[in-house]
């Protein structure tokens, strides 16, 4: 590694931590800005009573000012504490992320395995065969993944497979199955429903990429010196068209978190993604805080960690 | 860009035959691609569909049919009617409004602070061009469905709301680009030339720069046309849309749920609905793209 590209490195790292602050503020803001009362999710509906919500709020240090608000809640995120929810019968929010995390990694990384194993094949399918009816086919799927809506997607498959055929159940396992091959199937159609979107970019992606490779001059001495075909694709162009590869995970992964929240939505899964949901539409702010500041810094140190590993990964990137 | 032309101080002899050349050459390249042409009448005709709704639809979309729920789609109701007795082919029609309008509205918002954030990063460089990509990074972190859903359920629901969240929630991919065509231009000769020769600042970013960033700008508007109406149509399917009675592709879809194993048509219409709009809107913008924008070509 040169030291130019060591400083770059160390920079990516420092620069972690306002991106991070900032995130705070961009996030507390974005919540406490909204309009509507959380105190008023505390009181039953028939019994507003203006003094109740007042002691509530209070209670809830609802009645500080903003800054000493966000000061406060940062202090105590800080050292990874959350809170408690508002709603949840009032579960610790770090406990309640704990009970919905595993649902929803399963599901997530079902669904970024199932979309590299069925992109990367046929991404290289499509650039060795360009215009082919495969390629063609590929083409027009990516298109069509792309256009239609995730939720609709899923009813569609819940009606054939599941209503129609019967092959699939349509929804969430209850608690009585829990031996490892009756849950499995339930993993299907929420797997599939979140995978499309993101098969069919990785899918245009790897194909262009392989497209770009395969032309250049060092492929066609691979060629030249006498190389089976195989070793060519595999051992020579496929590894420099993967490269850029590593960037379009880190971009795909937050749509696969925000996808979480529709389908996980549509298939009651138990995960982040519903949890979520719920929060919102109860205006449980330290849920909704929470999670979102979870997955933002989720991603921004993924996005770091791509960088980073670009820099490793490829020595012709060299930076300033 | 509109504002842009408007300004300038003697157009006539400058946007004659040289301009309407490369127009010509556009449309050339762009009529070339028969599916993307297909996919602008499509637009057109939906559009024409959308206006015209009220009146040609075959029902008052809010009227009953007594006696007649979950009809199966026939002669009298195309698309069928849904559980509460409406004709669903009229609903169809009407609720086409609600996309396409805020697709067109997100889209102004999406492009106006894209451009102007863009444009200012690119123009102005150091510690603003800084603190706005920083802030494009720490916004594009949390999952824009995540944001959405949060700003949607925050405010009340409504077609205006979900207008402005989609608008205030999308603009970032475009303020890159336009970032990126800025820093581009910028070194080149031509722009050089006009800096050596004196031109104001505000004259290079408007003469010089932003027209050349229109192609840019054209494409990813017509893009997020179709990524607007499918985060629009999603909102609405988690009934944080447009609130009733306003009739909308992705509220029908979430109605027609309940009843989806007796009526298959109350969701199987609309989904097409969402689908044949959302793919006529990538189509064109790849081969506007194309037409366009040669260096960005999808293959």
């Amino acid at each position: 590694m040169t030291p130019s590209n060591r400083r770059y490195l160390l920079r990516r790292l420092l620069l972690l931590v306002p991106l991070l602050v900032g995130l705070t503020i961009v996030v507390f803001a974005l919540i406490h800005l909204a309009p509507g009362d959380p105190a008023l999710a505390f009181v039953s509906e028939g019994s507003i009573d203006p003094q109740i919500v007042a002691q509530v709020r209070k209670n809830l240090g609802l009645d500080q000012p903003l800054p000493v608000q966000y000061v406060i809640w940062i202090s105590h995120v800080a050292r990874l504490d959350f809170g408690t929810a508002y709603t949840f019968n009032g579960t610790p929010v770090i406990e309640l992320i704990e009970q919905r995390l595993p649902a929803t990694l399963v599901l997530q990384t079902a669904a970024l395995a199932l979309s590299l194993a069925v992109s990367i094949p046929l991404g290289i399918v499509s650039a060795k065969k360009q215009y082919s009816a495969i390629d063609n086919t590929a083409t027009a799927g990516a298109f069509l993944g792309l256009a239609l809506p995730n939720f609709w997607i899923a009813l569609m498959l819940q009606l054939l497979l599941a209503v129609s055929l019967g092959w699939l159940p349509a929804s969430t396992p209850g608690t009585d199955e829990t031996t490892g091959i009756a849950r499995l199937k339930y993993l299907v159609l929420p797997v599939i429903v979140l995978a499309l979107p993101t098969l069919a970019v990785f899918t245009r992606f790897v194909r262009s990429s392989m497209l770009e490779v395969i032309k250049q001059d060092y492929v066609t001495t691979a060629r030249a010196k006498g190389l089976s075909e195989p070793t060519v694709t595999y051992r020579h162009a496929l590894k420099n068209a993967l490269i850029p590869m590593v960037t379009v995970v880190g971009t795909q992964l937050a749509r696969l978190l925000g996808g979480a929240v529709v389908v996980e939505y549509i298939f009651a899964w138990p995960g982040l993604g519903s949890l979520a949901y719920e929060s919102i539409l109860k205006r449980d702010y330290p849920v909704v805080l929470a999670l979102t500041l979870l997955t933002g810094a989720f991603i921004l140190v993924v996005n770091m960690l791509v960088d980073v590993a670009y820099t490793l990964v490829d020595p012709r990137v060299s930076f300033r | 860009m509109i504002e842009v032309a408007a300004s300038r101080p003697a157009p006539v002899l400058r946007t004659g035959s040289h301009g309407d050349s490369q127009l010509r050459q556009i449309w050339r390249a762009f009529s070339r691609n028969r599916l993307a042409v297909a996919a602008a009448v499509v637009i057109v005709l939906l559009y024409g569909l959308a206006v015209l709704a009220p009146s040609i639809a075959p029902q008052d979309y809010r009227a009953f049919n007594a006696g007649q729920p979950l009809k199966p789609p026939s002669a009298e109701h195309w698309f069928g009617t849904d559980r509460q007795t409406r004709d669903v082919f009229s609903r169809v029609l009407v609720a086409s409004q609600v996309s396409l309008s805020v697709g067109l509205v997100s889209v102004l918002l999406i492009t106006g602070i894209g451009v102007s954030l863009g444009a200012l990063a690119g123009a102005a460089g150091g510690g603003v061009d800084e603190a706005i990509m920083r802030f494009i990074d720490i916004v594009l972190a949390i999952p824009q469905l995540f944001l959405l859903i949060a700003a949607a359920a925050l405010f009340t629901p409504s077609l205006v709301t979900t207008m402005v969240v989609i608008g205030l929630t999308s603009w970032m991919s475009t303020a890159r680009l336009v970032r990126g065509e800025f820093l581009r231009t910028r070194s080149l000769d031509f722009v050089l030339a006009a800096r050596a020769l004196g031109a104001p600042g505000h004259r290079i970013v408007l003469r010089h720069l932003l027209p050349s960033a229109v192609a840019v700008i054209i494409v990813q508007s017509t893009l997020w046309l179709s990524f607007a109406i499918l985060l629009e149509s999603t909102l609405s399917f988690l009934g944080l849309g447009p609130q009733p009675p306003t009739p909308s592709w992705g509220a029908m879809l979430a109605d027609g749920r309940v009843d989806m194993q007796r009526a298959w048509w109350e969701t199987v219409f609309p989904g097409m609905a969402i689908f044949i709009t959302v793919l006529a809107f990538n189509l064109v913008g790849d081969g506007l793209r194309d037409a366009l924008d040669p260096r960005q070509r999808s293959r």
